[in-house]
């Protein structure tokens, strides 16, 4: 019954247990904001991927799949499938609005021709859109200066229609890295500048240029080219997909200016030896338009893997249904390519499985060596009360019963501690961007003055101990004093950090989800190593004759 | 209160181990102790008395090949784990030469604490007004009534070793060994504390007391001198 006592005791009357707790808070607390953040991190690039392509990938290259609205409504029939979208995937040149010396900037692009509407279902399309006037609780987050506060800077609606609405002409979204005039700011946004003046400038604002021309070359079934095909175009709008490569590359069009270009529209089918009364080749039927890919987007129940064997069943089915004669007159393809996103970005993905592996290593590291700091602080603290376990077994406790009040100790620190570690941990990580965004700018002068008088009391204390012949406090007054002092020129000097540097990091922002699993995990091993620290150590002294535990003074 | 044999010590060795040297500190001891009676153990200093009296406490283990320390007949080498720390709570109570309170406790906590050890927290739960009444009474009675709420460390040489003895004395034991009860206290002092083990002893408390001091074993029963690790 003298546990509890004994216990409480030790945890209420000296300084050590609250270092303890703060050092087990600490501890929790780091490797929880470390693991968070960096898994998020690694989600959020294999998210971002994912949500440029849907689940699955069905293509069939060059040639491509015909009647895909058929196949589309097939696919959309089933229970697996929440929406599909046709694609027509190419290269081409693209000749910029801008130029050197009078002449053009052309750029080699990949040319997607998407269906606005159902490319927006499958992938979010609407969403990577970046001129669109933004909502207005995104209104009030935005820096002052950003340009698209004025509705003069919207492209949402030509975008979705794929087209300058206001003159017909044909639209293209380049991705945001294509133009050399969107300057990626600190924040994550883009500010299209003027090069000379370095200042905001609509003039430089891609979907207010004029037109840009785009050449497309059509290949045969057979893999010949045949002559390009040039189309004039109106930038409408550009997206921002969050993965570099993409964004630095990829202009989509509409998929009828696809087929168009690339002769993958719904064409007559001539005879080459019959010809009508007119003397014009015979017209034997309408040949089916054609889309090289089809994007599927899974309902939340199923997975890619399971996505993707439907979609693969499926297409067998269709090609039933379709009936043979057809199939072999459009030439619908035996066999398609289906991939899930995984197997289709693995350039991708590949390099982040490989930094998550670097990571739970490093993550295991920090572990122990937390682990390590608990067990040395519990097995000082106990050491000390060698004595004192001594002095128990002398007056007949039993090793268990010292044990058990080791052993409340540790469960009681660890406990709090834990509970302490993950609020910090929580907190850290759910304000992280704006503690980011604070260490970012320089500090202000209110502050810099404060720490700077608190420093300078600190070294008055100090030169005061001294003269009065105090250790302790010269000692602690003197780090102190050191300590701000630093602080203080750190502060006057630093022009702000920029840890994670949004434009060269490709997120605007650092995740902020709490990795739930890690936290649990965390602060449990925060309790057992502390109740291991104290119970080791408590265990030895209590196996100890109480005579050599109380021999040393 | 008769001349019942209650500690008897037959053959006594005690060998400590420094490096590779082994150092025989007792040789072959044999006493015994009386029921009620006050003994002295003296000697000079480094004459093994402390190692004698810790062994009749039960702290410290005797050697292999050393004969028996028996009490009321029974041999403590043969004791269980339990039965040990029950001999060690209820049977002797012990005073340290260096007093040995627990520092974060009060006065009254310390000595309390045996009568806490080894009891439910159902029979605390009744018996803890009982026990602190009696650690009341016996710290009144070493006039240590207005100390009860400090700490150890508050306290002067003298009336730590009088907490001490309360603490020894709170599960009455059959028998209080103490180690040079008045070595680190003034004679006056030293006196107090002499003529409150004889208050016990009168009350009819077995004594077995170590001291190299002529003059304090003079107030003993009995003397035992301890040389070459031999009692006489
Ligand atoms: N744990 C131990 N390890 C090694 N030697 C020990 C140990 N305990 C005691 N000794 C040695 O045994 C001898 C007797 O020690 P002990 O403390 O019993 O003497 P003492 O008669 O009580 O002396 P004092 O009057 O100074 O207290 C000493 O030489 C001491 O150095
Ligand atoms: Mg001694």
């Amino acid at each position: 019954m003298y546990a509890p006592l004994l216990a409480n005791r030790y945890l209420t009357s000296r300084v050590i247990p609250f270092i303890a707790v703060g050092a087990v808070a600490m501890c929790v607390a780091l490797v929880i904001i470390v693991v968070s953040v960096m898994s998020g991190f690694l989600n959020m690039v294999r998210e971002t991927g994912r949500s440029q392509i849907g689940d699955v990938v069905v293509t069939h290259d060059v040639v491509g799949i015909p009647f895909y609205q058929e196949f589309i409504a097939h696919l959309e029939a089933l229970p697996e499938v929440a929406a599909a979208s046709p694609v027509i995937e190419t290269f081409g040149l693209l000749q910029m609005p801008y130029g050197v010396a009078g002449g053009k900037r052309v750029e080699t692009v990949q040319v997607w021709g998407i269906d606005p509407v159902s490319f927006d279902k499958t992938t979010g399309y609407q969403k990577t859109l970046y001129w669109k006037y933004p909502s207005e609780a995104r209104r009030a987050e935005l820096h002052e200066e950003d340009p698209r506060l004025s509705p003069l800077y919207d492209g949402l609606a030509d975008a979705m229609a794929m087209q300058k609405l206001a003159t017909g002409e044909d639209g293209v979204v380049l991705g945001i890295e294509i133009s050399p005039f969107n300057q990626r700011m600190r924040d994550g946004t883009y500010r299209t500048e003027d090069p000379l003046s370095g200042e905001q400038s609509r003039a430089y604002w891609m979907p207010a240029t004029e037109g840009v021309t785009l050449t497309l070359v059509p290949v045969s079934d057979r893999g010949s080219l045949q002559a390009e095909k040039k189309h004039q175009f109106r930038i409408v709008n550009e997206f921002e997909s969050g993965v570099y490569q993409i964004d630095a590359q990829r202009v989509l069009i509409s998929l009828e200016a696809a087929q168009r270009m690339l002769r993958l529209d719904s064409a007559p089918i001539v005879s080459r030896t019959e010809v009508d009364a007119d003397g014009r080749p015979k017209v034997l039927g309408q040949s089916a338009a054609r889309a090289t890919t089809i994007l599927v987007k899974s309902n939340e129940q199923c997975t890619a893997l399971q996505l993707k064997y439907a979609v693969e069943k499926a297409y067998v089915s269709f090609v039933e249904k379709i009936g043979p004669d057809r199939a072999i007159a459009e030439r619908l393809p035996g066999h398609i390519d289906v991939r899930t996103w995984e197997e289709r970005l693995k350039d991708l993905i590949g390099p982040v499985e490989k930094e998550r592996e670097l990571m739970r290593t490093l993550f295991s590291i920090i572990y122990l060596v937390c682990a390590g700091l608990v067990l040395s602080i519990f097995w000082a603290i106990v050491a000390e009360k060698t004595r004192d376990i001594g002095i128990l077994r002398a007056i007949g406790a039993s090793r268990a019963g010292v044990l058990w009040i080791f052993l409340r100790y540790g469960l009681f620190i660890g406990l709090v501690g834990s509970t302490v570690g993950i609020g910090v941990a929580a907190l850290v990580v759910s304000r992280i961007n704006d503690i980011h965004g604070a260490l970012g700018i320089p500090a202000p002068m209110w502050l810099k003055i404060a720490v700077m008088l608190v420093a300078l009391a600190a070294i008055v204390m100090s030169v005061r101990s001294i003269l009065r012949n105090r250790a302790l406090a010269t000692v602690l007054w003197g780090f102190g004093s050191i300590g701000l002092m630093g602080i203080a020129v750190l502060l006057w000097f630093h022009q702000g950090f920029q840890i994670w540097d949004p434009s060269v990091y490709y997120f605007s922002k650092i995740p902020s989800d709490l990795d739930m699993f890690t936290a649990v995990t965390t602060a449990l091993g925060g309790v057992v190593f502390s109740v291991i620290g104290a119970a080791v150590p408590a265990a030895k002294a209590a196996d100890t004759d109480p005579v050599r535990s109380l021999r040393y003074e | 209160m008769g001349d019942a044999m209650l500690l008897r010590a037959k053959g006594v060795h005690k060998t400590y181990r420094l490096g590779r040297v082994d150092v025989p500190v007792l040789a072959g001891v044999d006493l015994e102790v009386r029921e009620g009676e006050w003994l002295a153990i003296v000697g000079s200093s480094g004459s093994g008395k402390s190692t004698l009296l810790h062994l009749l406490g039960g702290l410290d283990r005797v050697d292999k090949n050393s004969g028996p320390i028996e009490f009321l007949g029974e041999d403590l080498r043969g004791f269980t784990p339990a039965r040990e720390n029950r001999y060690r709570n209820r049977d002797v109570g012990f005073v340290f030469q260096f007093y040995h309170l627990l520092p974060e406790l009060t006065v009254l906590e310390n000595a309390m604490i045996p009568a806490l050890v080894g009891i439910s927290r159902l029979r605390y739960a009744r018996e803890r007004k009982a026990i602190t009444e009696r650690a009341m009474e016996l710290l009144e009675d070493f006039g240590l009534a207005h100390r009860l709420k400090h700490r150890s460390s508050e306290l002067s040489g003298g009336e730590r070793q009088r907490v001490a003895i309360a603490r020894a004395l709170i599960n009455r034991p059959r028998v209080l060994l103490a180690d040079e009860p008045t070595g680190n206290l003034d004679v006056k002092t030293g006196h107090g504390i002499l003529d409150l083990i004889a208050g016990r002893h009168g009350a009819g408390t077995t004594v077995v007391m170590v001291t190299h001091d002529a003059a304090i074993a003079a107030r003993a029963s009995r003397q035992v001198l301890l040389t070459d690790g031999k009692a006489s």
